[in-house]
């Protein structure tokens, strides 16, 4: 069963880009990506997936009902984390839980204390007295604490230390199996290859692809950059799998994807100075992706 | 009726300030009343060299001043200016306040409708207002029991007060509007003073040149003290417009903000 389902989705804004036509599906109980460079439209589609925007066409659903018809019934199984967290500035951590609590008819006392032990959150301090990392982690709590079916995450990481990021994606991982499905928006690759089953990549307001994980990590990029004793033939490196091949006098650059194996040979066959080989970050396997499709 | 309470909580600090400077204005002019009364003949011999313009632009009327209700109706203009800042500072501040302190997003992604949303702000807005005019009214009906020196129309006084409710509904169906049709409120206060001095000054413009149709641009000429000294009625169709007013932009704004996109920070 599909949780959302977003088809053909696009919304238009004055000047700035929006997105368009974007369709993809995530499954019940998956832990699904949704990754691009910044401004690429994922803030964009997951509040029109809240509601608290309207699509110029297209439509999606959520547990089968529209986003836009059914939203107040939809939210009540939803918990949500914005990438930029704010809430009423002279409230009290535990007023604002409490607030948030309210909404679903739900005793969630009892969760609201387990969650802010995990995370270590101090309930009595005022949220105008809190740094960054502890207004994300009252966010974290206010977007779990009634158990939501579906956990929408903006960009979730943002500000937590390393040591909170692994207490939350444990959490996430523990709510996974009691079978939350969880949408992960990010801009980081690591991030997001750790969590998700599926990730879709969308850049410039378009679903560039949607891939299993594992097939990304299959995929296997490499970015291979070397220097050369000697001038080489620029048709040497073209083999399949080799991306962005450029030759500059005697170093070499290019991504490469497929049987590792294949390179190292005919690195092995010529004489080299210097050999670098990095993983690509995102824009460059972006690039890699624009370029397959033109 | 959580949002309901929230937002009240939220507008008790200022409600209780307007209120009690509503009050004080009240028992500032009246306390001077006694003097005023004493020194009548004086003060209208003063007043008879300014201009007739000028004396009916700021709500002083010869014939009735020296009676308690008379000048009750003089200090109401500037009671019902301060009433107006107050409504609209609050119906624009309280709709305006997700986006402003970009909470929205908490909010609206709760299981809550817009509807929701927005009938709890306004009724929490009401039952401010009506708070104020609860404290407004009593401090009205003791002070003037106290300083008065001949009998007066007690149903007289009672329907003056009472419109400053009428108006500030106004203010408030128009703060709200205000801020569901600004795509972005920065400042609540520079909009609504600016607003409700626009009104203000029409209303004195209104009033000094007895212009019939400016009367009915500006709130503040519905409802008219003097015909009520004289007549103890309301002009119905002054009311009429001011009702049509709050259900316009009451209406209005929950159309708008059933369809507004919330943009991001």
């Amino acid at each position: 069963m599909n949780v959302i389902e977003i088809n053909h989705l696009t919304k238009v804004y004055g000047k700035s880009r929006g997105i368009s036509d974007v369709s993809f599906q995530v499954k019940e109980g998956e832990i699904f990506g949704f990754i691009g460079p910044n401004g690429a439209g994922k803030s964009t589609t997951i509040r029109l997936l809240l509601s608290l925007i309207y699509p110029t066409s297209g439509n999606a659903t959520i547990f089968g009902k529209d986003v836009v018809k059914y939203a107040s019934e939809i939210t009540k199984e939803i918990g949500y984390l914005p990438s930029e967290v704010f809430y009423y500035n002279n409230m009290k951590v535990k007023d604002l839980l409490k607030y948030s609590a309210s909404f679903y008819k739900k005793d969630c006392t009892k969760r609201i204390k387990e969650l802010a032990e995990i995370m270590e959150l101090d309930l009595t301090k005022k949220i105008d007295d809190l740094s960054l990392g502890n207004k994300k982690k009252v966010g974290i709590v206010q977007g779990l604490l009634h158990e939501p079916k579906l956990i929408i995450l903006d960009e979730p990481t943002s500000g937590l230390d390393p040591l909170m990021q692994q207490r939350f994606f444990d959490l996430l991982e523990k709510e996974n199996q009691k079978g939350a499905t969880i949408l992960f928006s990010s801009h980081i690759l690591s991030e997001v290859q750790r969590l998700c089953d599926r990730v879709a990549i969308i850049k410039e307001g378009k679903i560039v692809q949607v891939e299993k994980i594992r097939t990304l990590k299959e995929n296997n990029y490499k970015k291979f950059k070397l220097e050369t004793i000697s001038e080489l033939d620029f048709n040497y490196f073209k083999v399949d799998g080799v991306n962005q091949l450029k030759i500059v006098g005697k170093t070499v650059s290019f991504i490469f994807k497929g049987n590792i194996n294949t390179i190292t040979e005919k690195i092995a066959n010529i004489e080299i100075a210097n050999l670098w080989v990095e993983e690509p970050d995102l824009e460059e396997i972006f690039m890699h992706f624009y370029q397959r499709e033109e | 009726m959580n949002m309901f309470l929230q937002e009240l909580k939220a507008y008790q600090k200022p409600t209780i300030i307007w209120s009690i400077s509503i009050v004080a204005i009240v028992i500032l002019f009246m306390a001077l009343f006694p003097a005023f009364s004493r020194d009548a003949d004086e003060f209208m011999k003063v007043l008879e060299g300014f201009p007739e313009e000028l004396t009916r632009a700021i709500g002083l009327t010869f014939e009735t001043l020296t009676n308690v209700l008379g000048y009750f109706s003089y200090a109401f203009l500037y009671i019902k200016l301060c009433g107006a800042v107050q409504a609209m500072n609050l119906g624009l501040s309280i709709v305006s306040k997700e986006t402003r302190n970009k909470t929205a997003e908490f909010l609206f992604t709760k299981p809550v409708t817009r509807t929701q949303v927005l009938t709890s702000k306004l009724l929490a807005a009401v039952t401010s207002l009506l708070f104020t005019n609860l404290l407004f009214l009593f401090s009205v009906i003791v002070t003037v029991e106290i300083v008065k020196t001949a009998d007066y129309s007690r149903q007289g006084l009672w329907m003056i007060a009472a419109s400053l409710f009428f108006l500030q509904l106004i203010f408030l169906g128009l703060g709200m509007f205000t801020a569901v049709f600004i795509p972005r409120v920065k400042s609540v206060i520079s909009v609504s003073l600016g607003l409700v001095f626009a009104f203000f000054i029409v209303g004195m413009i209104s009033s000094s040149t007895d212009d019939e149709g400016l009367r009915y641009l500006t709130p503040f000429n519905y409802v008219n003290d003097y015909y009520i000294i004289e007549h103890l009625n309301y002009e119905m169709q002054y009311i009429g417009i001011g009702l049509a007013i709050i259900c316009l932009t009451v209406i209005l704004s929950f159309v708008i903000y059933r369809k507004k996109d919330i943009h991001s920070v």
